[in-house]
């Protein structure tokens, strides 16, 4: 046990694992900070991991695979930011539908875009690749962990210290913390809510579908129809679990991210694909037993004042 | 819950319903022409499909686990109860009856009522996971019952796989259910054989449209759904309320995947129960058109129900993906809830003070 | 001295009310001037009007010389006004120093300069003596301290004008003293200050100029110097003080609520009712006064069993109901008008009978506990819309689209007309109109007349003193005085519920 903790290659797999994870559950940070209930992240990921594959295939570049799929996570997510801030529909109504609404556009499209059912490989088979550091790769333990991931790793590394400089020290930041937290406080100052709102949702709209380009283009090099398969969810739970604080978040994720990784080692040893895959969902639903006196605000929202 | 699609009584035509419908079809069939189809054929193959000769008896029998999982979604719906478990309660009931059904000797008359008692006890066990955790522990439920879906999926997978599957099978499935245990078929209005389970959608559609309309659990469930604090300030049991509702839809989410094994598939397959988890999904689309009402809910399952249906003729004679019919769904939802919204005006300012509210409104999903 | 701000004949209707009448008024710059006026009178609109957040039917505005349109808060702020609501408009999770500068951030290519906007902050409350942490998070902040907090934001948008919104109704006496020499302070420095208010011992306390707004006129304007308190009271009233009287009392009965040594936990953990017992007899109304937040409200609700109790008794009659559900109380006889309508005593969203319906639900008169007929409940809920005057389109109307005076009449309504031994009204008549303040005091007299037992919580101490036959004052969470209310006057009142008899006598 303690000798698999200390495994290089169990904390390669816990980066891998997390970083479709982790990209999303920042969009939905930004949108919590904004006030913006955000449960739409499993769908747009969905949709960025199509349209990754779908575009690589045609352009045969990942560059442009992965801004296809930021482009059709913001058109979902736009869908959010209409119904919920202009028309003031129900978010998670709305939130279940864009999930919903992935789902069925990505399993419409594949047979008929491609003609297969499934999973669908780009020509070339183009996937996004690991960047190794030259020399930092080559550390032992932290070199194959931090300094062996694609770009889309680095970044979502890279996003931790910069959400927290964007939210707590710049201008916008501050105006979209307010804006979360008493909307009509900050229209009266001047700072109009529904800009920020959508700011918002149209950024976790990028992030969420740079997460699917990496599970489809980057983990695996194939698009799978239900790909996500909750990683969106837990996501949401992530943004939860890390009161929306870029360091709670990483650390939310980092548990995911571990769960996944020693599933797969258990996988490798023989143990049950059907038990396994259950892990990080047990390990999730763990934590918020354990955290549980922080959600008295959602509970409020869930019993009765929707 | 509610008054998000509550709506100004308005005719036929300028209803919300009939314009999101319309919405949707429309948007669906941009999507069908800009991937090369025509809309025209497609739609027209896909009505003919859902409602003519055997399309219709389909529709109906597809229409069953549909109208079903929406009366479960508007239980809890209607009282605020954001249950998206609806898949995981219905597999964790659908094997639980199955394996009765397989392994208990006996005549179908008691085998058949025993294999959907036991899938509707486990499918409530199953919810009450998550309102427990939710009245006792506080956690919220709308996450945990969604959690508790792949949770489901996993323990499934692996007993049809190992302990339950048949031996020597090339897939994960359980043995066929004997044809004792199965649930009996009707004969329909010369449509040919449906499965009586239809006769207990429809007493569970207008038992449903009593209690909300006339009962005292009726009124209260739905007031817990409009307003928490005035509930509780009126006597209401908001935890028992939630418990006993999650307990009610799990039940009805265990029958329908109890009925979807010994009603129509006669074995309990892996891969194509994970598939019927669809149905939970539109069955939570249909309470939210029909605005968690049992007599529209009825109307609207069998029209999505129909959508599918007609899906797979427009597949076979246009050539148009059957998951237009999923897509079309998701639009007239998303339609629904962004176009029409009530926005509740306090008209009549408080006496000296303006109506300028002083609190910012429900803050939505914080921490 | 120049006028700093003009308003000429500002006129604004709300459906069935004239909340504003042509009233004019005059502001000279460098003075503290007083609006005060009862409940109902106009004052709270006045202002909105004043800092764009309502637009008036008719009048103008003119600051400074110049006529204006203040269309929004954010062109009232422009134009060197200031706003401290009643209820603050602060961000709880912000730190003093982000809401001051919110959105006029000292900044560099996008970044704040956090100590230039700490710096800015500690200057102007060095200033004026209002003593802050501005790296303290708000929501850990005193409601006091939340005050100076709204009070530096304006000044910090450089407000020439400060609107203070009955800035006292929170406050300690300290804590008041501190505010009033705050805005001393601010008048020697020049600007001027719009206070609203209706308590006056405060206003002979620092007004230069007095305004009194009565049913939405500007009635008198008057010097402090060359008046009293009690001849603004009667251009207040519109008559000489005479309040209300409750008439003769009957012999008052058993006791009906018992309370013994009642202890409850507030939001914190903390104690915030400490050891208060009551007895409410029949044919009783017993008035608790109190500033907000001595603990009147969690012992309300300890009552009527929306918060649990950490130790002591409750009785109703003779049912032990420390612990009870609320139903249960319901079934021992209880009724109870809660002080926030729109959220815990009225669900917008549920139509007029629906809401009619409540606590009722179960009750042998409409159907015995299982079934609740349409019928039924429609024939109650229009027999309460005419016998308590509800005026609703009709029965299945939102409860959302009734005004304020209306949707209290329906509280009111379905709390009393089952007539239970004990009723408990809290805030009963706040913002309401004056029509709806005298038929729901009525009911409440009526209701003891009948021998029923009232608790009364009022922040009015007029409504305090007209109505009940024993006044007990709340301080701290307990109960530091049992007064009777002909034998003692306003300013007594007031002295034992700011702690101030038990220190100063």
């Amino acid at each position: 046990m303690l000798e698999q903790l200390l495994d290089a290659s169990l904390w390669a797999s816990v980066t891998r694992a997390l970083i479709p994870v982790l990209l999303a559950a920042i969009g939905g940070m930004i949108c919590e900070r904004a006030g913006v209930f955000q449960i739409s992240l499993e769908g747009m990921m969905m949709a960025g991991a199509f349209a990754a594959v779908a575009m690589a295939h045609v352009a045969g570049n990942v560059v442009i695979g992965s801004l296809a799929a930021a482009t059709a996570a913001v058109a979902l997510a736009l869908i959010l930011a209409f119904g919920a801030v202009s028309r003031k529909g129900n978010p998670i109504v709305l939130g279940v539908a864009i999930n919903i609404l992935a789902v069925g556009l990505t399993s419409f499209l594949l047979p008929q875009l491609f003609g297969v059912r499934g999973t669908f490989q780009p020509a070339g088979g183009v996937r996004i690749t690991r960047i190794p550091v030259p020399g930092l790769s080559e550390i032992p333990f932290v070199g194959p962990v931090l300094f062996n991931m694609s770009a889309l790793g680095y970044a979502a590394l890279i996003l931790i210290p910069a959400t927290w400089f964007f939210l707590f020290r710049t201008q916008v930041g501050l105006r979209l913390r307010g804006v979360g937290e008493r909307p009509l406080a900050a229209e009266t100052l001047g700072v109009s809510p529904t800009r920020y709102k959508y700011l918002a949702v149209v950024a976790s709209g990028v992030l969420a579908g740079l997460a699917g380009a990496q599970l489809s283009l980057g983990n695996v090099g194939v698009f799978a129809e239900n790909m996500s398969s909750g990683r969106g969810w837990i996501a949401v739970v992530a943004v939860l679990l890390g009161r929306a604080h870029p360091v709670g978040v990483l650390g939310a994720c980092l548990l995911f991210g571990f769960a996944e990784a020693f599933g797969f080692r258990l996988q490798g040893q023989g143990m049950a694909v059907q038990v396994t895959d259950a892990l990080p969902f047990v390990v999730t639903l763990a934590a918020l037993v354990l955290a549980r006196k922080r959600f008295t605000r959602l509970l409020d929202l869930t019993a009765g004042n929707v | 819950m509610l008054e998000v699609y509550r709506h100004r009584a308005s005719s036929a035509v300028t209803h919300p319903v009939t314009l999101a419908l319309g919405a949707a079809f429309g948007l669906g069939g941009i999507i069908i022409a800009v991937t090369g189809g025509n809309p025209f054929a497609a739609f027209s193959d896909m009505l003919l499909g859902a409602f003519t000769g055997s399309g219709l008896r389909n529709t109906l029998g597809r229409s069953i686990p549909i109208v079903a999982m929406a009366l479960a979604v508007s239980l809890a719906f209607r009282a605020g109860i954001l249950n998206l478990g609806g898949e995981g309660q219905m597999l964790m009931g659908a094997l639980t009856g199955t394996m009765i059904a397989i392994t208990v000797p006996g005549p179908g008359y008691v085998v058949v009522p025993l294999a959907l008692i036991g899938g509707a006890l486990v499918g409530a066990a199953w919810a009450l996971l998550s309102a427990l955790g939710q009245t006792r522990v506080g956690v919220p439920l709308l996450i945990t019952s969604l959690l508790l879906n792949y949770v489901a999926r996993s323990i499934t997978s692996y007993l049809v796989r190992f302990p339950f599957g048949e031996p020597g099978a090339a897939f994960a499935t359980t043995s066929p259910v004997p044809p004792t245990a199965r649930i009996p078929k009707m004969e329909l209005l010369g449509m040919g054989r449906m499965s009586i389970s239809l006769v207990f959608v429809l007493a569970l559609v207008i038992l449903l449209a009593v209690a909300y309309r006339r009962t005292v659990v009726g009124y209260e469930s739905e007031m817990i759904g409009l307003s928490g604090p005035f509930s509780r300030y009126g006597g209401v049991n908001v935890e028992r309320h939630t418990v006993a509702i999650m307990a009610a839809a799990g039940a009805i989410g265990g029958l329908v995947g109890t009925h979807l094994v010994t009603g129509e598939t006669y074995r309990y397959i892996d891969a194509d129960m994970i598939a019927q988890t669809g149905f939970a999904w539109t069955g939570l689309m249909v309470a939210l058109l029909a605005f968690n009402r049992p007599l529209p809910i009825l109307a609207a399952g069998i029209l999505f129900a129909g959508l599918q249906i007609g899906g797979f003729a427009m597949e076979r004679s246009s050539g148009v993906s059957w998951q237009l019919a999923q897509v079309i769904q998701a639009l007239v939802i998303v339609a629904l809830v962004s176009r029409f919204v009530v926005t509740w005006k306090r008209t009549g300012s408080d006496g000296d003070a303006p109506s300028e509210a002083n609190t910012d409104p429900a803050h939505v999903g914080s921490v | 001295m120049t006028v700093e701000l003009e308003l000429r004949g500002i006129t604004k209707r709300f459906p069935g009310v004239l909340a504003c009448d042509r009233i004019d008024l005059t502001v000279r710059a460098g003075e503290i001037h007083c609006i005060v006026g009862e409940n109902g009178a106009g004052k709270t609109t006045l202002m909105s009007v004043l800092y764009g957040l309502i637009q008036p039917d008719e009048g103008e505005i003119v600051v400074r010389g110049e006529r204006t349109r203040i269309g929004s808060p954010l062109e009232a702020i422009s134009l060197g006004l200031g706003m401290v609501h009643q209820a603050f408009k602060l961000f709880p999770t912000l730190t003093v120093t982000e809401n001051v500068v919110f959105r006029q951030e000292p900044a560099r290519l996008g970044i704040i300069d956090r100590k230039a906007a700490v710096g800015r902050v500690h200057h102007l409350a060095q200033a004026y003596g209002l003593s802050v942490d501005p790296r303290a998070t708000v929501e850990s902040l005193p409601v006091g301290v939340l005050q100076r907090v709204e009070i530096i934001k304006a000044l910090y948008r450089e407000a020439s004008v400060l609107i203070l919104d009955e800035p006292t109704a929170v406050l300690t006496p300290q804590e008041r003293d501190r505010l009033f020499e705050v805005m001393r302070r601010l008048r020697d420095a020049g600007r001027t200050i719009l206070f609203i208010t209706h308590k006056l011992g405060e206003v002979m306390a620092v007004a230069d100029r007095i305004t009194v707004l009565r049913q939405g006129r500007a009635v008198a304007e008057l010097d402090p110097g060359a008046t009293t308190p009690a001849e603004i009271s009667r251009h207040m009233t519109g008559r000489d003080v005479a309040p209300v009287r409750r008439g003769a009392d009957e012999p008052v009965g058993d006791p009906v609520l018992s309370i013994r040594d009642l202890e409850v936990e507030g939001a914190h953990g903390l104690a915030t009712v400490r050891g208060v017992s009551l007895d409410v007899r029949a044919s009783e109304i017993v008035g608790i006064a109190a500033v907000a937040g001595n603990g009147q409200s969690e012992l309300i609700e300890a009552i009527v069993g929306l918060r649990s109790v950490r130790a002591g008794h409750i009785n109703l009659g003779d049912v032990d109901v420390t612990h009870a559900a609320v139903a249960m109380r319901r079934r021992a006889g209880l009724s109870y008008i809660p002080e926030d309508r729109h959220r815990v005593g009225t669900a917008a969203a549920a139509t007029v009978a629906q809401n009619l319906l409540m606590g009722y639900q179960r009750s042998a008169e409409l159907g015995g506990g299982r079934w609740l007929l349409p019928a039924v409940v429609d024939r109650h809920a229009r027999d309460l819309c005419d016998r308590f005057s509800i005026r609703a389109p009709d029965t299945g109307a939102a409860a959302g689209t009734l005004s304020g005076g209306n949707l209290q009449r329906l509280v009111v309504a379905r709390e009393m007309s089952h007539d239970s031994r004990l009723l408990i009204a809290e805030q009963p008549t706040r913002g309401v109109d004056i029509g709806a303040i005298a038929f729901i005091h009525n009911q409440i007299l009526e209701a003891k007349r009948r021998g029923r037992a009232v608790l009364l919580v009022s922040a009015e101490l007029t409504e305090i003193q007209a109505l009940s036959s024993r006044i007990l004052v709340m301080f701290e969470g307990r109960i530091v005085a049992d007064l009777d209310p002909d034998a003692v006057d306003e300013a007594e009142i007031g002295l034992h519920m700011t702690g101030g008899a038990s220190v100063g006598a």
